[in-house]
């Protein structure tokens, strides 16, 4: 197999479950040794795209690669060298966490025994416990311990962190980090933006199905645009006509309007002249681009829709 | 039912007291609304308990009524009653040459035991269960007193106690029975279930889940049985040992419905109850929601090598339904063996209603023998259909998608399912079979029963096609249409005739197509044609699961 190819490589994927369309046109790449963000709101399709990566679902149509191998053909080679943890662990009740952990983690090819002796740890999981009694958290580290301590080349992760807490995720922040630093890569699919922030070097932001922006993340920050708020002595109105100022917003004497970075210094020039008393400027923000992509009305002013920071 | 009122509180806490009582706010406050409450939600259940274990009485008085219809017969019968299977199974028959004491040989035990799993099941519903599901902690946060919930709990487990014990009471009567043996006869059962109502009560105490709280009542249910039935085997005459004192079943039994009419080891029985739910309460201060004062019992920290491939992980599922599935096997092979001679000569073979069941061909013994080797097979084949289905609650559950994430072929991990499901069945026909043939006294060779039994494996295998095509095409719907090809079959093969469906039609079905032997001769056709569709419908089942969506519901 190529080991040039990239990690993944999927090209206007489509699956139907009857007559919902889950997937129409996603395309995802993944280059190896990257750390790769999967964004979407929730059934935008990212855990079916996932399933179709693991040849549990056939592709109604596109095309899937995954390791330079047919996800749905070569599906038990391929998945010696993947490791996947699912969004709802399931676990069975009568077996112990821990037995859970040697099935789930043999079935992801070789185990690395001190590495699982040592995530147990940073995860503060109880391996002798049935998971009968284990909460929603516990048995997401269960999946990702089994996880973790193989030696698998691609970690496909479907929102692993929903059933942690802050300091758990902490934990799984740093083993991403050492996963990527071991050269491994990483599809980390989640709904909520700062976790992809905080580890990924690129994103794909899906929506219903299809694939709506993608780049590495220091590229997409430049193409978003500067927020101004600003309260003007004349009219504001007259802040339509300068160059730059889109999406123009008016509610008395204030303005709000977003700004090209490039075309900052002209528009400041301009709005020198119009007195400004009062003026807010928000930094570019993906999660701005995140969640517009979200709304249902790409119209919206960015500055409604503000998200939790 | 208020805890710490043994120790002396300050004028303070007096005042608290007072008025918190004054605005009701005391540890039972609303125990009425609760009581309601679980009456509401398990109303059915309860009628259901009564009904059936109060009717038991005039069925069963009615068949005691025809088998001993003259004092005479009552006479000869308390001659022989008095035998160590009787005495260990259900009691001394003290009272054996009249109705009433013989109808506390029949039912009564079963009463009794019955009452105290109901009543088992019921307190760890509306107790541990709703703690697990963290449906307590909704109610501690409303205006319920602290007891109100519990204490419901056990009242209405009382309840259901104090009117089956009436009812009974009652249905006694109606037959004309003597009086103070039917009052007697109600009120032992009622308080057998009183007593493990406070036994049950501390389990649901003890135990951090459901299951742990309703297997501990359930091993009192056993260890107190089993206390009894040892007194009452070292009886002297029809008294039992001192052991006897050491069971609150033993309490109930010695109160003599029938015979002596004891009343007082009814207080007794009621103490224990109401002792065991004071203590339940007690103990329910002192614990944190949700805990158990057991320590939860732990389990190995990794799986063994043979545990984590596909067999393996499917055998260790299966185990302890495995181990069920088999003792059924055996009892019910050394069941039917035991009594197989007795009910050939009981059946009248002028009786149209016989004849249907056993078939016209041989002697009335080898009609016998051959419906029990049917059921034999049924029993194999409900077995089969379950454990197949294990393999669909993997998948409904999500835990294949992790698995199948893993490298594992489809074809091996539902390869591995079937094996378990196929040799199982197989080794339940031949140990049923060849154990009701020892057991039989000489009336049929184990050897050949075993073969009788494992001719009926093409009729198993081919519901299991069934279920693997169903399983290919219609996941969604594969238990439904197991169990519902399981049930025609069963009916067809079981009562055809009875419907008057014709041979053809009977024939045309699994268990209706295999030769009953020994009633009837051996023939391979039917065998093969069933195990050539098992085949075609497995495969294209098979076949299709590689192909299709794995989908989680
Ligand atoms: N088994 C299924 N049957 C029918 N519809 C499904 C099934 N699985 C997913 N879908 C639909 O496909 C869409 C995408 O779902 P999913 O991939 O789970 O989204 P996400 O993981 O991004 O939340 C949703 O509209 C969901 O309702
Ligand atoms: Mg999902």
């Amino acid at each position: 197999m190529a080991s040039n190819a990239p990690a993944i490589e999927v090209s206007g994927l489509a699956k139907n479950f009857g007559r919902t369309a889950a997937l129409s046109g996603l395309d995802l790449r993944v280059e190896t040794g990257q750390v790769a963000g999967f964004l979407g709101p929730n059934g935008s399709g990212k855990s079916t795209t996932i399933r179709i990566l693991l040849g549990l679902l056939k592709a109604d149509g596109g095309t899937a690669r995954m390791l330079g191998a047919d996800p749905w053909q070569d599906a038990v080679a391929l998945h010696r060298r993947v490791a996947y943890v699912p969004g709802e662990v399931n676990l069975w009740p009568n077996l112990t966490g821990g037995q859970a952990i040697s099935i789930l983690s043999k079935l992801h090819g070789e185990v690395d025994e001190r590495r699982r002796a040592e995530l147990l740890d940073l995860f503060d999981l109880d391996p002798t416990k049935k998971a009968r009694s284990y909460s929603k958290g516990n048995r997401q580290k269960v999946a990702l311990v089994a996880a973790l301590s193989s030696r698998a080349e691609l970690l496909l992760l479907d929102e692993p962190t929903s059933g942690l807490d802050p300091l758990m995720e902490q934990v799984f922040t740093s083993c991403i980090r050492e996963a990527a630093a071991q050269g491994r890569s990483v599809l980390l699919s989640s709904h909520i933006f700062a976790e992809v922030e905080k580890l990924c070097e690129t994103v794909t932001i899906i929506r219903d199905g299809r694939t709506v922006e993608s780049g590495r993340l220091a590229e997409l920050r430049h193409l978003q645009r500067t927020q101004v708020t600003v309260e003007v002595a004349g009219n504001p109105a007259e802040l339509a006509g300068v160059p730059g100022i889109e999406e123009l917003q008016l509610s008395g004497a204030t303005a709000s309007f977003s700004v090209d970075p490039d075309l900052l210094p002209g528009v400041l020039a301009a709005l020198a002249a119009h007195s400004p008393r009062n003026l807010v400027s928000a930094p570019p923000s993906l999660e701005d681009l995140f969640l517009r992509h979200y709304s249902e009305d790409p119209a919206l002013p960015v500055s409604a829709r503000g998200g939790e920071r | 039912m208020s805890t710490g009122t043994a120790r002396r509180r300050t004028p303070a806490e007096h005042a608290q007291r007072h008025a918190a009582a004054a605005r009701g706010t005391g540890t039972l406050t609303g125990v009425g609304t609760a009581a309601l409450f679980i009456l509401r939600r398990n109303w059915l259940r309860l009628a259901i308990w009564a009904l059936v274990l109060a009717s038991m009485i005039p069925v069963v008085y009615d068949s005691q009524q025809q088998a001993f219809p003259t004092q005479a017969a009552r006479d000869a019968y308390a001659q022989v009653a008095n035998t160590p299977a009787v005495a260990a199974m259900t009691g001394l028959p003290y009272a054996a040459g009249s109705l009433g004491g013989i109808l506390v040989i029949k039912i009564w035990m079963t009463l009794a035991v019955a009452l105290a799993f109901a009543v088992v099941f019921l307190v760890t519903r509306n107790g541990r269960a709703d703690e697990e599901a963290g449906r307590t902690e909704l109610l501690r946060s409303t205006a319920l007193g602290r007891h109100a919930y519990p204490s419901a709990n056990y009242l209405v487990s009382a309840a259901l106690c104090l009117a089956t014990g009436l009812l009974i009471s009652l249905l006694c009567l109606s037959v004309e029975l003597p009086a103070t043996g039917s009052w007697v006869m109600g009120a032992s059962i009622a308080g057998t279930g009183l007593a493990f109502i406070g036994l049950a009560a501390i389990c649901g105490q003890l135990a951090s889940t459901s299951r742990g709280a309703n297997s501990l009542g359930v091993a009192l249910i056993g260890l107190f049985y089993f206390i009894r039935a040892a007194a009452d085997l070292q009886a002297e005459g029809v008294n039992p040992s001192a052991a006897s004192w050491f069971s609150p079943i033993g309490w109930a039994q010695n109160m003599r419905a029938f015979g002596e009419d004891n009343w007082w080891p009814l207080l007794a029985l009621a103490s224990l109850g109401l002792a065991g739910c004071l203590l339940a309460l007690r103990l329910e201060s002192t614990r944190d929601l949700r805990a158990g004062l057991l320590p939860e019992r732990r389990g190995p920290a990794a799986a063994g090598s043979f545990t984590t491939t596909a067999l393996g992980l499917a055998l260790r599922l299966q185990r302890s339904s495995l181990i069920g599935w088999f003792l059924g096997a055996a009892v019910s092979g050394l069941f039917f063996g035991s009594v197989a001679q007795a009910m050939s000569s009981l059946l009248d073979p002028e009786n149209p209603f016989a004849r249907n069941f056993v078939g016209t061909g041989h002697s009335m013994l080898d009609g016998v023998l051959g419906i029990f080797v049917l059921f034999n097979a049924l029993l194999a084949g409900a077995f089969a259909i379950q454990c197949l289905g294990a393999a669909r609650s993997e998948e409904e559950s999500g835990r294949l998608e992790q698995q199948l994430a893993g490298s594992l072929a489809r074809g091996t991990w539902l390869g591995a399912h079937l094996l378990i499901a196929v040799l199982g069945s197989g080794v339940i026909l031949l140990l049923g079979g060849y154990l009701t043939g020892a057991a039989s006294q000489g009336s049929a060779a184990p050897a050949l029963l075993a073969g009788a039994c494992l001719a009926f494996w093409p009729a198993v295998l081919s519901l299991l096609g069934l279920q693997l095509l169903a399983f290919g095409y219609v996941p969604r719907f594969t238990t439904a249409i197991a169990w519902a090809a399981y049930g025609i079959s069963v009916m067809a093969a079981m009562f055809g005739g009875l419907f008057s469906l014709s041979e053809d039609v009977i024939r045309a079905t699994p268990f209706g197509a295999i030769p009953r032997m020994p009633a009837e001769d051996f023939s391979w056709a039917p065998l093969a044609v069933l195990l050539l569709i098992s085949l075609v419908l497995g495969a294209a089942g098979m076949g299709r699961f590689n192909r299709r969506d794995v989908l989680a519901n």
